[in-house]
C-alpha cells in the first residue's frame, strides 16, 4: 500500500492555503472597496461656513518645522483672509526635499498652484512666472522698502524682473555646545578657533559637524565658509570667481577641519542630518537654523539649555554667512488665479509680523518694516528657555551677517544651478575623501560653473 | 549521524547569521516605533527604553494615516488587477503564439520597465494634465501599469513556457477553444506565476514614490508613501517613532503574505529558468 500520508499532509497544506487565499481575496477586496471611496470622497477646498466662497486661490508650501506656524497659516491666517476676500484658499504641504521636483512637475504640465512657495530662489524658473514688480510695489507702499537679501534673492537686474517674492528668510548660525567647548577652553569666534578646537572635541567624542553631502545644509555652510575667507562663486557683476586663491585655501582648510576634528558621517548627510548628530549628543558644533535648538527644548534632552546660538565664525576675509531657507513665493504664467495670488501674498508680508512670532522666530520677514529688528530683538530677548536671552543674538545674525546665495552678485539662474546640483560640496568633499587636490578640485568645479555660467548667459538671464 | 549533524550546524551556521542580518532592520523599526520621542536620541537607551504607543495614537488620530493606507490598497488593487487582465493574455500570446517575433517583443516589453519614473514623471505630467487628473487616485491607475505590465508580461511569458504544448493540445483537440483552454488548463496550472505578479505588482505600487508625489497633491488623496514623508517629516525634523510605527504596519502583512506563499513565489519566479 502506497504511503500517502505525505500527500494527504500537503493535501491538508493546500487546502490551509486555499483557504488563506479565499480570506486574504476577501479582505483585499474589502479593503479595495473601502478605499474606492476614496477618490470619490470630497476633497475641495475649504468650506466657510454659511457661504460658499466666489474666488479660488491654491497654494503649496513646505511642511515648517514649527507645526505652530502650520497651524497659524492654515487655520488663522488663510481662513480670515479667505472671509474677508471672498476667496476659497486651498492649501498643500509637501517636504521640503520634494518642493523642486513638484516645480519641475508643474511646469512641464503647464498646470499646478496657483502660488508656489520654494525654500530658496528659483531663478531657473525666472520664465516660467510673472514678474511680480507690482507685488513687491504694494508691499512696499504699505511696510516700507524690500530687505536688500529679499531684493537681492529675487530680482534678476538684467531682465529688470522679479522672478519671486520672499516673504521670509531664516538666519544660519552656529549652533554649539558651550559644555563642551568651555570643558577644553575654547569658543568659536573664528574658523582658526575652530580648527583649534576640533581635534580636543574628536578626541573626547564630540566631533564638529559640519555636512559635506549634497543636501541644503551642506550647501549653506560651505557657501558661507567660503565666504569669510574671501572664496566667492561670482562677484557683484554676476561673473564666476570660484578659481581663486582663496578658494583652495579655503578647501584646504576644510579638509584639515575634516581630517582632524570630524568623522566620515558627513558625506553621506541628508538636510537632518547634522540636526540628528547634535541631538544624539555627538557633534559639538553645527550650522543650523534654530530648528537645532528648539527641537531639543521641546524634547528635553539633557544638553538643551548649554546650545548656544552665535554668528557664523570669522575667518580672514570676514564674518559672513547666508540664509538658512529663504521662503520664495512665485505665480506662474499659467496660474488660475493671479489676481488672488497677487493679493494673498501682498497681504501675507505686509502683516508678517504675526507669521514671525507663529513660526517662534523662525521666519524672518524679508519686508523688515513689517516688524522691524528692534522689535524682534525684544521678542527673543522675552523667549525664557535657558540660557536666558539665548534668542536675541539671531537678530544681529539676521541684520549684519546674513547675506544672499551668490553675494556680492544677485542671486540668479546660474547661481540657482550651482546650488541645486551641490557643485560646492562637491568640491570640498573630493579634497576631504583624497580623490583630488584642492587646486584641481576648485579647478574643476570652476570649469563647470562657466559652462553654466555661459548657458545661462546665452539665454539673455544673466 | 557525525556528518548529519555538522551537515546540520554547518547549514544552520550559514542561515543564522543572515537571518539576524536581514531581520534586524523590522527590529529596530518595532523596537523605536514603541520609544518615546526624545529616548531615539538618547545612547543610553537604545534597549532598555519606556515603551509608549504615543506614535501609534498620533498617527491614527493627528494624521490621515488610515486614508493613505486605503488610497494604497485601493491604487495597489486596481493596478494589479488591470495588470493581470493585460499581461496574463499578452504573456500567454508572446510565449506561445509569437514565435522568434515574440521572444524579441517580451524582451523589449520588459526593457521598457527599466527607463526610470524619474526621467518619464515630466512628460506625463503633461498627460496627466490633458486627461484632467491632477490630484486624483485615477492618474496613479493610469500610469502604475505603465512598469508593472512589462514586468508581469515577462515573468508570465517564461512561466507559460513551462507548461507542456500538450496539455492544451489535448484540450483543443477534445473540442476546447484557445480561450477555453487558456481559462481552464493554463491559468490553473500557473497560479504560482499569478501570484508571483499580484504579489511584486502590489509590493511595487505601494512602493513607488515619484509619480505619486507628482501627481497628487492634496492631503486626502496621498498614498502610504507620499503622506509619511509629508506629515511626519517637519522641515529636518523626523519623527522617528511615527515613520517607524508607519511603515511597520504595511510591512507585517506583506512579509506574511510573502512567506505563506513562499514556495509558489519561488516556482513562480524559477518556473521560466529551468526549461
Amino acid at each position: 500500500m502506497p504511503d500517502t500520508s505525505d500527500e494527504r499532509g500537503k493535501e491538508e497544506t493546500r487546502l490551509d492555503r486555499r483557504e488563506l487565499l479565499k480570506k486574504a481575496a476577501v479582505g483585499a477586496a474589502a479593503v479595495g472597496v473601502s478605499g474606492a471611496a476614496a477618490p470619490f470622497s470630497f476633497a475641495g477646498p475649504h468650506k466657510y461656513k454659511g457661504r460658499w466662497l466666489k474666488g479660488d486661490l491654491s497654494i503649496i508650501q513646505w511642511v515648517h518645522f514649527v507645526p505652530a506656524y502650520d497651524d497659524w497659516f492654515d487655520n488663522t491666517w488663510v481662513k480670515t483672509w479667505g472671509q474677508k476676500n471672498d476667496v476659497q484658499v486651498n492649501v498643500e504641504h509637501i517636504n521640503n526635499t520634494l518642493l523642486d521636483t513638484r516645480a519641475a512637475a508643474e511646469v512641464a504640465a503647464q498646470s499646478g498652484h496657483d502660488l508656489f512657495m520654494a525654500i530658496h530662489p528659483m531663478a531657473s524658473f525666472e520664465d516660467q512666472v510673472i514678474n511680480h514688480a507690482p507685488v513687491v510695489q504694494e508691499i512696499e507702499a504699505k511696510v516700507g522698502k524690500y530687505g536688500p537679501l529679499g531684493r537681492a534673492s529675487t530680482y534678476n537686474p538684467k531682465t529688470k524682473k522679479y522672478f519671486a517674492v520672499s516673504d521670509s528668510y531664516v538666519p544660519d548660525p552656529v549652533v554649539w555646545r558651550h559644555d563642551l567647548w568651555n570643558g577644553i577652553g575654547e569658543a568659536p569666534y573664528t574658523w582658526a578657533h575652530v580648527a583649534k578646537a576640533a581635534p580636543k572635541l574628536k578626541q573626547i567624542g564630540h566631533p564638529i559637524g559640519i555636512g559635506q553631502s549634497q543636501e541644503l545644509d551642506s550647501n549653506m555652510a560651505l557657501i558661507a565658509f567660503l565666504m569669510c575667507f574671501g572664496g566667492f562663486i561670482q562677484n557683484a557683476d554676476n561673473h564666476p570667481t570660484l578659481n581663486s586663491k582663496h578658494t583652495v585655501e579655503a578647501v584646504k582648510f576644510m579638509t584639515d577641519l575634516y581630517k582632524n576634528g570630524e568623522d566620515s558621517v558627513i558625506f553621506g548627510w541628508n538636510p537632518a542630518s547634522n540636526n540628528n548628530y547634535l541631538y544624539a549628543g555627538t557633534a559639538s558644533m553645527i550650522l543650523n537654523a534654530i530648528s537645532a535648538t528648539r527641537t531639543p527644548e521641546s524634547l528635553g534632552l539633557p544638553f538643551s539649555k548649554d546650545l548656544w546660538i552665535w554668528p557664523i565664525p570669522s575667518g580672514p576675509h570676514g564674518r559672513l554667512g547666508l540664509e538658512h531657507v529663504m521662503g520664495c513665493y512665485s505665480i506662474w504664467k499659467f496660474a488660475q488665479n493671479k489676481q488672488n495670488a497677487q493679493q494673498f501674498l501682498a497681504d501675507l508680508c505686509i502683516n508678517y509680523k504675526q507669521a514671525t512670532l507663529a513660526s517662534q522666530l523662525y521666519n524672518f520677514p524679508s519686508f523688515p518694516g513689517a516688524f522691524s529688528f528692534d522689535q524682534i530683538r525684544k521678542a527673543a530677548a522675552a523667549d525664557t528657555h535657558p540660557p536666558k536671552g539665548k534668542y536675541t543674538i539671531l537678530t544681529t545674525i539676521a541684520e549684519k551677517y546674513t547675506h544672499n546665495i551668490g553675494y556680492p552678485g544677485t542671486t540668479n539662474a546660474a547661481i540657482d544651478e550651482i546650488f541645486s546640483k551641490y557643485l560646492i560640496p562637491q568640491m570640498f568633499a573630493q579634497v576631504s575623501q583624497g580623490k583630488l587636490s584642492a587646486a584641481d578640485s576648485v579647478r574643476d568645479t570652476m570649469s563647470a560653473a562657466k559652462n553654466i555660467y555661459a548657458k545661462w548667459r546665452a539665454r539673455g538671464k544673466i | 549521524m557525525t556528518s548529519g549533524w555538522r551537515h546540520k550546524a554547518f547549514s544552520y551556521g550559514v542561515v543564522i547569521p543572515f537571518a539576524i542580518v536581514l531581520a534586524f532592520p523590522f527590529v529596530w523599526m518595532a523596537v523605536t516605533s514603541f520609544k518615546p520621542e526624545a529616548q531615539v536620541y538618547d545612547p543610553t537607551k537604545v534597549w532598555t527604553f519606556h515603551p509608549t504607543l504615543a506614535s501609534y495614537s498620533f498617527l491614527f488620530h493627528h494624521t490621515g494615516y488610515l486614508r493613505w493606507l486605503r488610497n494604497s490598497s485601493f491604487v495597489g488593487l486596481m493596478v494589479v488587477l488591470i495588470t493581470l487582465a493585460v499581461a496574463l493574455p499578452a504573456g500567454y500570446a508572446l510565449a506561445r503564439l509569437s514565435g522568434r517575433v515574440g521572444r524579441s517583443l517580451g524582451v523589449g516589453i520588459f526593457l521598457t520597465y527599466l527607463v526610470p519614473p524619474t526621467l518619464l514623471f515630466l512628460p506625463l505630467s503633461r498627460v496627466i494634465s490633458k486627461l484632467h487628473l491632477e490630484d486624483r487616485l485615477w492618474a496613479l491607475i493610469l500610469v502604475y501599469p505603465s512598469f508593472t505590465i512589462p514586468f508581469a508580461v515577462w515573468l508570465l511569458m517564461g512561466f507559460f513556457k513551462t507548461i507542456p504544448q500538450e496539455l492544451e493540445d489535448a484540450a483543443l483537440m477534445d473540442g476546447c477553444s484557445r480561450l477555453g483552454s487558456l481559462v481552464r488548463i493554463v491559468f490553473p496550472i500557473s497560479i504560482p506565476g499569478i501570484l508571483t505578479v499580484v504579489i511584486f505588482t502590489f509590493s511595487l505600487v505601494v512602493n513607488e514614490f515619484v509619480y505619486a508625489i507628482t501627481f497628487i497633491s492634496s492631503s486626502t488623496n496621498r498614498t502610504l508613501t507620499v503622506g509619511v514623508p509629508t506629515d511626519l517629516i517637519r522641515g529636518d525634523l523626523f519623527n522617528w517613532p511615527g515613520i517607524m510605527a508607519a511603515i511597520l504596519i504595511p510591512s507585517i502583512p506583506l512579509a506574511l503574505v510573502y512567506n505563506a506563499f513562499l514556495n509558489r513565489f519561488i516556482a513562480g519566479f524559477t518556473g521560466g529558468a529551468f526549461r
